[in-house]
């Protein structure tokens, strides 16, 4: 629709373990922009015209903005930790909106239909009530209490368990996940997924997490997660239509909907539409 | 005394490498995966996986042999080694000719790795390529493969050679099955659905991210039976 | 000659012999995605497809008993349309306004049928023809017949093909350009004459691309 609103947020639009000095172009929200190294060993981003954008370096990636972004990048406390194994997952390109690949992210219920055996499996598929808010003060959606039975948690989970999840929403096309960890009770992993908007119906996915483990290889790590997102993407290809419907009555929620109807809810709170389709057709 | 498993430089997003860990898995072979960072990572361009394979590809079984180490890095290759060693029945009757098309079905699957795979890298991890070009190859493949699996279901074979699978299914199944991925629709193939299908139902089959668990063949958990509803 | 106005609502969608029982494939009307199944019992239907709940092309789904699921979340629809259950819920019964649309579909002659009208007729009649394989080519109708050589009659055209008497009904695949073709041949056709029609289908939509795109008049 528009990408008024969305303009001046923070987008990830390339890993920093992969700056190269010649950069490399990429699109955001339509316009070709390139990412390179400069000289002084920092990420610069630029237009194809040359006039150079905002650029900050956290969390693995390099973020960019086509407008003025009033805040800085939002923070993932947790991330920072020491002890923490932080992990660059990489780049998948899917052929859909960037606001339903993040609605996706927030989803449990297709855990047993298309992450079978591995994040879910019949006949666990029920969804119990957890809590959804939109706190007003940070301005993100937050689920908590969000449980799950699931076959095999993580790389480092053997047997089934019932797993807790927390869901975060900090800027449109970026959402947090806190999940127990099986090797430190008491802590939460971080997984999170970051989406850089290539237009409103195409975008590169760059998971990305921050985990207790200390035994599992990093390379493990990296096809476990590539291996959930690339089930995800089959259903994402195929969603119609391709963009997310922010107006009620396109598509049908249920209880265990109730992150994606506050994320929605939000999104039009802000006129973030970019990627969004408001009048169903 | 058993010996080792073979060892299989695996990547979890690689078709190629998939074909090896769903023959293992049809096989009841045991292999030893080790994965490879090949996304974001560039291993398998890296010294030591280009020590075993200068090409700089996987997948690369090694695996334990009378003479020391084998080392193969076609997929093909390690298909038939792999049912040879324990799954003899995917490598045809040994009639002449059926060894003959097995031999076709290998070859040809080689275009869809070019076509097919091709076009999924570009669309999927950015690799540079002729995406108009690699459909259009792609699609001409299909429409062979469908054409064939056609005049194979007039002969009641549900397969590539004969009504049971062999080597020539496994080597073409997964980049076919994961032509979508490239943006490559596979609507218009109704033969190559029902042998997609039929691989799908194999006991031991295994699934690779694309390619959803066949939930047809489990009954629904939820279905109550009517006693127990009082 | 099949009567024109049956041809008009009734579309030929696929072959039966393509949809086994306990499962599901995409088709099209003209302005339609459509997921036709077939249930265990025999039974074929089509409905939009599109799952109400988050979109997703029904036609990825899965068939299990009489009932098609979607494959995002597991969404079980009945014949009627109606959804039937929602596995994030297992003690809920969906209300009944939660269902998705419906065509009606009929067999005949080894083919699906589906039309979007309430007051369609009959489904066409094909005596003496039998569905023996659907293909993609990307061609008009008429470039179609001519590389034939056959008489193009609305969405019929008939003709020989690998020596063999054979009907072609042209349906839209979605695809702009690109019809979607059903062989027919005489039902009492030999495994043979089957092969020879089949390889000749590949020779005539082969000729037909061709001409299309170097221009050749139809």
């Amino acid at each position: 629709m528009s990408r008024d609103a969305m303009i001046d947020e923070w987008y990830p639009v390339g890993l920093l373990s992969q700056l190269l000095p010649e950069g490399r172009e990429t699109l955001l929200m339509g316009e070709t922009i390139r990412v390179s190294l400069g000289a002084d060993g920092r990420a610069k981003v630029a237009t194809t015209a040359g006039h150079p954008l905002p650029v900050t370096e956290r969390y693995g990636h390099v973020w960019s903005s086509l407008g003025q972004p009033a805040r800085p990048l939002f923070d993932i406390p947790e991330a920072e930790h020491p002890g923490r194994r932080l992990v660059d997952v990489g780049v998948v390109r899917v052929r859909c909106s960037p606001l339903r690949a993040v609605e996706n992210f927030l989803d449990i219920a297709h855990f047993p239909f298309v992450h079978t055996d591995i994040l879910g499996a019949e006949p666990h598929t029920e969804v119990e009530s957890y809590k959804v808010e939109i706190r007003e003060e940070a301005d993100e959606v937050w689920a908590t209490q969000v449980k799950f039975y699931q076959p095999q948690a993580a790389k480092s989970a053997s047997g089934g368990i019932t797993t807790e999840y927390m869901y975060r929403v900090p800027a449109p096309t970026c959402s947090v996940l806190y999940k127990t960890c099986p090797p430190r009770p008491g802590e939460w992993d971080v997984i999170t997924l970051f989406v850089q908007p290539l237009t409103e119906e195409l975008c590169d996915v760059w998971p990305w997490m921050a985990l207790y483990d200390d035994d599992t290889p990093m390379t493990d790590l990296i096809h476990f997660q590539q291996m959930i997102f690339l089930q995800d993407r089959s259903i994402l290809e195929n969603q119609i239509p391709r963009r997310l419907p922010l107006d009620p009555g396109m598509e049908i929620p249920t209880r265990a909907d109730l992150t994606s109807v506050a994320y929605r809810r939000w999104l039009k709170r802000h006129g973030f539409t970019y990627g969004a389709q408001l009048v169903a057709q | 005394m058993t010996s080792p498993s073979p060892v299989l430089y695996d990547y979890i997003l690689s078709p190629s490498c998939y074909k090896a860990r769903l023959m293992a898995a049809l096989a009841g072979v045991r292999l030893a995966l080790r994965p490879v960072d090949f996304h974001p990572g560039v291993e398998h361009r890296g010294p030591e996986l280009l020590a075993l394979n200068p090409a700089g590809s996987i997948p690369i079984l090694v695996a334990p042999d009378a003479d020391g180490d084998l080392i193969l890095t076609e997929s093909a290759a390690i298909l038939v080694y792999l049912a040879s060693k324990a799954a003899p029945a995917f490598l045809g009757s040994g009639k002449p000719a059926e060894s003959a098309r097995i031999q076709q079905w290998l070859a040809f699957s080689a275009r869809l790795t070019a076509s097919l795979g091709g076009a999924r890298l570009h669309e999927m991890l950015h690799r540079p390529g002729d995406l108009a070009g690699l459909r259009a190859s792609g699609i001409a493949a299909l429409r062979e493969l469908e054409a064939a699996l056609f005049e194979q279901r007039l002969k009641g074979e549900a397969f590539l050679v004969g009504n049971r699978p062999t080597v020539a299914d496994i080597a073409c199944f997964p980049y076919v099955a994961l032509a979508p991925d490239g943006g490559v629709s596979l609507d218009a193939y109704p033969s190559i659905r029902l042998w997609m299908r039929a691989v799908r139902a194999l006991e031991g089959f295994i699934e690779m991210p694309g390619i959803h668990r066949l939930h047809e063949l489990k009954p629904d958990p939820h279905e109550a039976p009517a006693t127990a509803e009082a | 000659m099949m009567p024109l106005e049956s041809a008009l609502v009734w579309t030929p969608v696929a072959l039966s012999a393509d949809l086994p029982a306990a499962s599901v494939i995409p088709a099209r009307l003209a302005d339609a995605a459509l997921a036709v199944w077939r249930a265990q019992d025999g039974t074929v239907s089509a409905v939009a497809d599109r799952c109400p709940h988050r979109g997703m092309r029904l036609s990825h789904g899965f068939v299990r008993g009489e009932a098609l699921s979607c494959i995002y979340h597991g969404w079980r629809y009945g014949k009627s349309g109606r959804c039937l259950a929602i596995p994030a819920h297992p003690a809920l019964t969906p209300p009944e306004t939660i269902r998705v649309a419906t065509y009606r579909a009929a067999e005949r002659d080894g083919i699906v049928w589906v039309t979007a009208s309430q007051e369609a007729g009959a489904v066409p009649a094909h005596d003496g023809f039998l569905g023996l394989r659907s293909v993609t080519v990307a061609a008009s109708p008429a470039r179609l017949a001519a590389s034939l050589g056959g008489t193009l009659d609305g969405s019929v055209i008939d003709g020989t093909i690998g020596g063999v008497t054979a009907r072609l009904l042209l349906a839209s695949s979605g695809e702009e350009g690109v019809l979607l073709v059903h062989l027919l041949i005489a039902s009492g056709a030999a495994d043979a004459g089957k092969i020879a029609a089949s390889r000749a289908l590949e020779g005539l939509r082969r000729q037909a691309e061709t001409a299309t795109i170097t221009g050749e008049a139809a």
